[in-house]
Order: structure tokens, then C-alpha cells, then sequence
């Protein structure tokens, strides 16, 4: 690598810190929501099967569209961690980069 | 040079092939398709039949029943995948110089490309055949199987996939070694990353070999060997390229077989869904199913809808408890899997390696919710007994499916579409297994060779040339083992590579990216801790075949036979066939004891994760604190920084 950077002055950076906050909330925050949701399902399904076997559209149950809701679930957090991450992190990114240049750090 | 033997090895296997298409099909014994993870989903209608074979055989001798695809269609089917996959190869081959291009394809996968390859490595043989033969079989239950995986996205998506791609090059020891002293922890890793694909890479050849006999009576030896030579040729000539078009080339294939299927079943009920769900229901083979078989209620009780029973859960998952813990190793397991950590290192950067997660989800996502349609087509217009007459896991029902949808058995429509998806299937065991080699190979070429042998001082052309040889290495040695296991219950292997990859290898890469205090002792006692403790859990666990287990089921026949006979009623020819069989089995049997010299399972689980990955976290965090490391420390900045914002690893890609 013929670029060196000052990795520990890049980590007192006050954009890089701002970044890794937001990052660090967002990234366990839903990953943690996103599991409680996962392991809902185990969890209802054995302790609370009658639940699951309430009817919702014809014969369809509560279960099938639980199941069904976790693919969703699973589909929906990772389109809006894209979009956030494609948005905010990358932009957020590219400024510190920026600022890094301008500020002869690089 | 390449080339030429390629082309030399096809003409060898293609002779080999039409030799077999040539023999005439006769009797097979009836076998379990080999559970093969990331779809552990089949694991617990496999081992139904595979921890107790013989009793089961013992008890419905039914070997008359079986599918045969027509030899001659199924194997020019397998001999076009066989040609293309080869080209891709040589083409691949021409393009691989230098480590980068050997191990992460040069970096230059886009994201859709690799979502397909990801996809594909997630939709094994055993999601294709397995999981729709349990939600025939098992109604919901079977299902809810299938949640695991896609959730094993978001954990990659959101903790692994980028700042991995940031901090590594090719291997897990690139990023567990980042801060910590590089040699003891990359033998760590090393050894990890190699048992985790050997056990997973073993569960595959079993199944492998296991598919073709039962489908075209090729004996176990000739299909293993086969799919070792194709799976060596295309990581030692193409490495992550080839491995990566094959995936992608069986996804496709995959996806296409899975969309006609669903569309033949759906086609049935005139594209509503609210039919297939009412058929389903009130379909009397169904109830009659789930009334016998699963709730063993010979006198049907009043008013009691056992249809609709089918769609309500608990038919088949019975513990709840190893139900959370199989969702623990599938939430943390894929994530520490060696082969899928090395994907994100093919493509140029981190948006790229967020757009393949999100790609690879939607593609399983839809795969699995068609093979939920599948599942209850063949339930609706096989019927479940129909089905467990062939195999009792369930797991010719795709096959079966394919068959009469097409047009029925004989005619040349059922005939194409089951060579079809046969073909599909055998293409799918060779792209798993591919990648597992190519991951293995890493692990010992690129940390043991050149990181800890040669101190990282070796030009292009000797990493790729060890990289190679270490690839045919590896390759035969999973020949030689998928050999020895023939018998093995493969199910205990698949267990035992999530379980390991969740206890070991899952908590170390999160500490190693997300604590700043975490380090060398850290590495070595989190990995060695969890994973011995998710083996040793796996080894006293009901996943392991019990002598004495198979022994009773046998003695329970005899017993009730024997009464029959007291009675003074004869026995058909039929029942004292039984009667042999069992006895055979129970002398064999009785007084056994399973591999590690146990009666019965001591550990209740089959799946360790709940209570092995915890003791992996703890002896991690415990090694850190007790031997801090002032080096690893000081460099967690840099490391961060680097996993956040991906400066520095831009540079090292485009060449």
C-alpha cells in the first residue's frame, strides 16, 4: 500500500465518530428487533399453538401468515438498510474521505 | 495444457456415463437423500430414516416402490451441465494468474452476480428435495423450516458482509489475524475454516452418491469419485471464478425448475391460492395422514377437522427447545460459514456486497416460498402415503412431483421434466461442493502455506500453483472420506459444521471487529472452546446413530408379531419377512453402543447452539481479559476504522 494514513487521528475525527454512532444504533438495533421477531416465531409456536390456529382468510391461518410475515420482515430490513446505507452511510463515507483530503491527512 | 486434460476428463467421464446409461436399471434399495446444509431443514425427516433404518425397512419392506427417471434422457441432461460447467472452466482458467483472481475471482463480481452465487449456495439438494417432501409430509411444520435461512441474512447483511469485506483479503485468518499475532491464529482459523467445510463437504459426497443410486442404480464409489473429479477440476483450473459461474449457472437452472414445478401445481388450481389451500384441507387422503400417521388416532375423533390439523403446527417439531436452538444456528451459523464469508471478498466494494445479500435473500426468499407450493402440491395430488411409500423422510416428492406433472410416468413429457430436475439436483451437489473445496483450500494454501510457512513472502505464481495443489489435496481427501462415510449418518455431519460455525467461528469474528480489547488469546480460546464444545455436544447428542435405540424399534416388532403368532393366527408372507428382518437387526443391535460408546443420547438437543454458543462467547471474552494484549488494543482503530468506511481496501482490488 503506498498511501499510509493516521488511523488513530481518523478515529478521534468528529464525522467518523458521528458515523459510527449512527452505524453502530442502526446496524445492532435492527439486528436485535429483527431477531426478536425470528425467534418469535419458535417461541409462539410452541408455547402459544392455539394462536396459530386461528383462521384469517378462508382456511388460511394465523400461523401460514406469521411464517409468511417473517420472509417480509427479513426482505423489508434489508431494503431499508440498503436504501439507509446506500443514502446516509455512503455519503457520510465519501464526506469524511473528502475531509480527510483537504485536510492533508491522506 | 489445461484444456486438454479437462477435455481428456470429460471424454473419460462421459464413457464412464454411457456405460452405466447403457446397463439396464434394475432393483435399488431405498435411501434417504443426505441432508445438506445451509438446508439443514431436511435434517429431521432425514434422520426419521436414517437414525433407524433397518427398523424401518424392517417394518414396511416396500422396496417395490421407487422413481425411475429414464436412464438415457437423465444422464445427456447431466452430460450438457457437465459441458457447459467445463467451458466456463476453461474460460475461467485462462483468467486466473494471481492469488486475488484464484481466491476472490479478482474482485470482479458485481453484486447481482454474486447474489445469485450466495443464493445458490444456500439452496442445496436438501432444500430442493428434502424441504418439500416435510411440508407434504408435515403441513406447516415444515415450512417454518425454511424461515431460518432467510434470517440468516440479516445478521450478514447488517454485521458481516461489509466490514469483513473491509478487514479481510481472501480468508477468515486474514480477519481474525488483523490485530492479534498472525501465526497461531490463522493455524486456528485455519483448522476451523477446514473442519467446518470438511464435515459439510462429507454430508454433500454421502448425499451425492446416495441421489444417484437410488435414481440410476450408478453405484455409491462411481458417483462419489465422479463428483470429486468435476468438483476438483473446476476450483484447481478455475478457482473462484469457475466456482462462482457454476453456482450461478445452478441457481439459475434451480430457480427454473422451481418456477415451472410451482406453476404446474398452481395451474392445477387455476392460479388461486385459496383453492390449494382448500383442496388441502379437505383433501381425504390428507386427513386420513395426518389422523394415522402423525396423531396415531385409529378411531377419528368427533368433529375433529384433521385437515385443517395440517396446517396448524406441531407435527412434526415436538421440542420447542431444540426448535430455538436449531433458529440459534441458523441465525449465527450461516453467518460463520468459511465458504460464505469468502464470497464477499469477489466483489469491488461494499455496496456491491450489500446489493448480493439483498439479491441472494430475494431470490431464497421466493425459492422457498415456491418450494412451500411444491411441498403441498405433491401432498394434494401425490398424497403423503403415496409418498412415504417411496422414501419415509419425504424426500422423492419433488422428484415424484416432477414426474406425473409432466405428464406421468412413461410418457416423454414426465420423463424430460423428471431428467430435469434430476439433473438440477446433481448440478446443485456440484456447486456446494466446489465452493466448500475452494474454501478449505484457502484456509490451509493462503494461511498455512504462505502466512505462517513462508511469512507471507511468495510471488502470484507460487501462491496460485499451492493454491492448486492444495485444492486437489483437499478434493481427494473429501473423495476418500465421502468413501468411508457411506454408512455415516450424515445428518450428525451437517449439525456438527453449523454448530461449529456458530459456537466457534461466529463469536470471534464479532468480537474481532467490535471490541476493542479483544485479541490473540481471545481468538485461540473462543475458537478451540466452541468448537470443542459444539463437537463434543453434537457426539452425545440424538443426531448420532444408537445401536441400542435401532435395537428396541426392532424388538417392539418382533414382540408384536410374536403375539399375533401366540394368538394362534398365521403370519403372511409378508409379516414373516418382517419378523427375519427384525431379528437380524435386533441380534446386530442389542447391546450396542453409538460411535463414542453410548447407549442413548445423553445431550436432549439435537442441535448444541444454545447452549454451545454461549460457552463459545464466554470463553472468548474470558481469554481476552485474562491475557490483554496491549499490540491488538492499539490497533482495534485502525481496524475500525478500516471495517467502517472501507479506506485502504479500495486500492487492494482493482488491478
Amino acid at each position: 500500500m503506498a498511501e499510509q494514513y493516521d488511523w488513530a487521528a481518523i478515529a478521534r475525527n468528529p464525522k467518523y465518530l458521528e458515523l459510527k454512532r449512527r452505524k453502530r444504533i442502526f446496524l445492532f438495533g435492527w439486528w436485535i428487533a429483527s431477531s426478536i421477531y425470528y425467534f418469535l416465531l419458535a417461541i409462539l409456536a410452541a408455547f402459544a399453538p392455539e394462536l396459530f390456529k386461528i383462521k384469517v382468510i378462508g382456511v388460511i391461518n394465523f400461523g401460514y401468515v406469521f411464517i409468511l410475515s417473517e420472509f417480509v420482515m427479513c426482505i423489508i430490513v434489508a431494503l431499508y438498510y440498503t436504501h439507509v446505507a446506500n443514502k446516509d452511510f455512503d455519503r457520510m463515507t465519501n464526506e469524511l474521505i473528502e475531509s480527510l483530503h483537504q485536510g492533508g491527512a491522506i | 495444457m489445461i484444456s486438454r486434460f479437462i477435455t481428456a476428463g470429460v471424454i473419460a467421464l462421459s464413457l464412464t456415463a454411457i456405460g452405466y446409461a447403457a446397463e439396464p436399471a434394475n432393483g435399488t434399495p431405498s435411501a434417504a437423500v443426505a441432508a445438506s446444509a445451509p438446508a439443514s431443514a431436511a435434517q429431521q425427516a432425514i434422520s426419521a430414516t436414517a437414525q433407524k433404518p433397518e427398523a424401518v425397512k424392517a417394518a414396511a419392506p416396500v422396496a417395490v416402490n421407487k422413481v425411475t427417471p429414464n436412464r438415457t434422457i437423465t444422464i445427456g441432461m447431466f452430460l450438457v451441465i457437465i459441458a457447459i460447467t467445463l467451458a466456463v472452466v476453461i474460460w475461467a482458467a485462462k483468467n486466473t494468474t494471481t492469488a486475488s483472481d484464484f481466491y476472490a475471482a479478482g474482485g470482479g463480481i458485481t453484486g447481482w452476480q454474486n447474489g445469485w452465487a450466495i443464493a445458490g449456495d444456500y439452496m442445496s439438494a436438501a432444500s430442493f428435495l428434502g424441504m418439500s417432501g416435510l411440508m407434504s409430509l408435515y403441513g406447516i411444520d415444515g415450512f417454518m423450516y425454511a424461515v431460518g435461512p432467510a434470517f440468516s441474512f440479516i445478521a450478514i447483511l447488517l454485521v458481516i458482509a461489509e466490514p469483513c469485506r473491509n478487514s479481510g483479503k481472501f480468508t477468515l485468518g486474514d480477519i481474525l489475524s488483523f490485530r492479534t499475532s498472525s501465526k497461531p491464529v490463522r493455524a486456528v482459523a485455519a483448522i476451523s475454516t477446514v473442519t467446518v467445510s470438511l464435515f459439510y463437504l462429507i454430508a454433500q459426497m454421502v448425499g451425492a452418491g446416495k441421489l444417484m443410486q437410488v435414481l440410476l442404480n450408478i453405484p455409491y464409489r462411481v458417483s462419489v469419485m465422479g463428483v470429486g473429479f468435476l468438483m476438483v477440476g473446476y476450483v484447481v483450473f478455475g478457482g473462484m471464478k469457475a466456482t462462482t459461474w457454476v453456482q450461478i449457472i445452478k441457481a439459475g437452472l434451480l430457480m427454473s425448475g422451481t418456477v415451472m414445478l410451482a406453476v404446474l401445481v398452481m395451474a392445477k388450481v387455476n392460479m388461486n391460492p385459496f383453492t390449494l389451500f382448500h383442496d388441502l384441507v379437505n383433501n381425504p387422503l390428507i386427513q386420513d395422514h395426518v389422523r394415522l400417521t402423525l396423531l396415531k388416532e385409529a378411531i377419528p375423533k368427533e368433529g375433529f377437522d384433521y385437515g385443517q390439523r395440517f396446517l396448524e403446527p406441531g407435527l412434526l417439531l415436538k421440542n420447542p427447545l431444540d426448535q430455538i436452538s436449531l433458529g440459534v444456528a441458523w441465525a449465527l451459523g450461516a453467518a460463520g460459514l468459511p465458504h460464505i464469508l469468502m464470497r464477499f471478498f469477489t466483489v469491488p466494494s461494499a455496496k456491491e456486497a450489500r446489493k448480493s445479500i439483498v439479491v441472494a435473500l430475494f431470490i431464497n426468499s421466493s425459492f422457498f416460498f415456491l418450494i412451500n407450493i411444491i411441498g403441498f402440491g405433491a401432498a394434494l395430488y401425490l398424497s403423503p402415503q403415496l409418498i412415504q411409500s417411496i422414501d419415509k423422510g419425504g424426500n422423492m416428492a419433488t422428484l415424484m412431483l416432477a414426474q406425473k406433472l409432466g405428464g406421468g410416468a412413461g410418457s416423454l413429457g414426465g420423463d424430460m421434466f423428471l431428467a430435469f430436475i434430476c439433473a438440477v439436483a446433481f448440478a446443485t451437489i456440484l456447486a456446494v461442493v466446489s465452493g466448500l473445496v475452494l474454501a478449505a483450500s484457502a484456509a490451509i494454501a493462503h494461511d498455512v502455506y504462505v502466512n505462517i510457512v513462508m511469512n507471507g513472502k511468495a510471488d502470484q505464481q507460487t501462491q496460485v500453483k499451492v493454491a492448486r495443489i492444495t485444492s486437489l489435496v483437499v478434493g481427494i481427501t473429501g473423495v476418500m472420506m465421502g468413501l468411508m462415510a457411506e454408512n455415516e449418518n450424515v445428518v450428525a455431519f451437517v449439525a456438527l459444521a453449523f454448530a461449529v460455525a456458530a459456537s466457534g467461528n461466529f463469536p470471534v469474528i464479532m468480537l474481532t471487529l467490535f471490541w476493542r480489547k479483544f485479541n490473540t488469546a481471545g481468538v485461540i480460546s473462543g475458537l478451540v472452546v466452541g468448537t470443542v464444545a459444539a463437537l463434543g455436544l453434537v457426539m452425545i447428542s440424538p443426531v448420532m446413530t444408537y445401536p441400542q435405540n435401532v435395537a428396541n424399534g426392532a424388538k417392539k416388532i418382533i414382540v408384536a408379531l410374536e403375539k399375533k403368532q401366540a394368538e394362534g393366527k398365521m403370519l403372511d408372507e409378508k409379516e414373516i419377512i418382517t419378523l427375519d428382518k427384525a431379528q437380524v437387526v435386533f441380534k446386530k443391535n442389542d447391546g450396542g453402543t453409538s460411535m463414542f460408546g453410548l447407549k442413548d443420547a445423553i445431550f436432549p438437543l439435537k442441535n448444541p447452539g444454545i447452549v454451545s454458543v454461549p460457552i463459545g462467547l464466554i470463553a472468548a471474552i474470558l481469554g481476552a481479559l485474562l491475557f490483554r494484549e496491549r499490540r491488538a488494543e492499539e490497533m482495534f482503530d485502525e481496524l475500525e476504522v478500516r471495517q467502517i468506511t472501507g479506506l485502504g481496501v479500495s486500492k487492494a482490488s482493482d488491478h
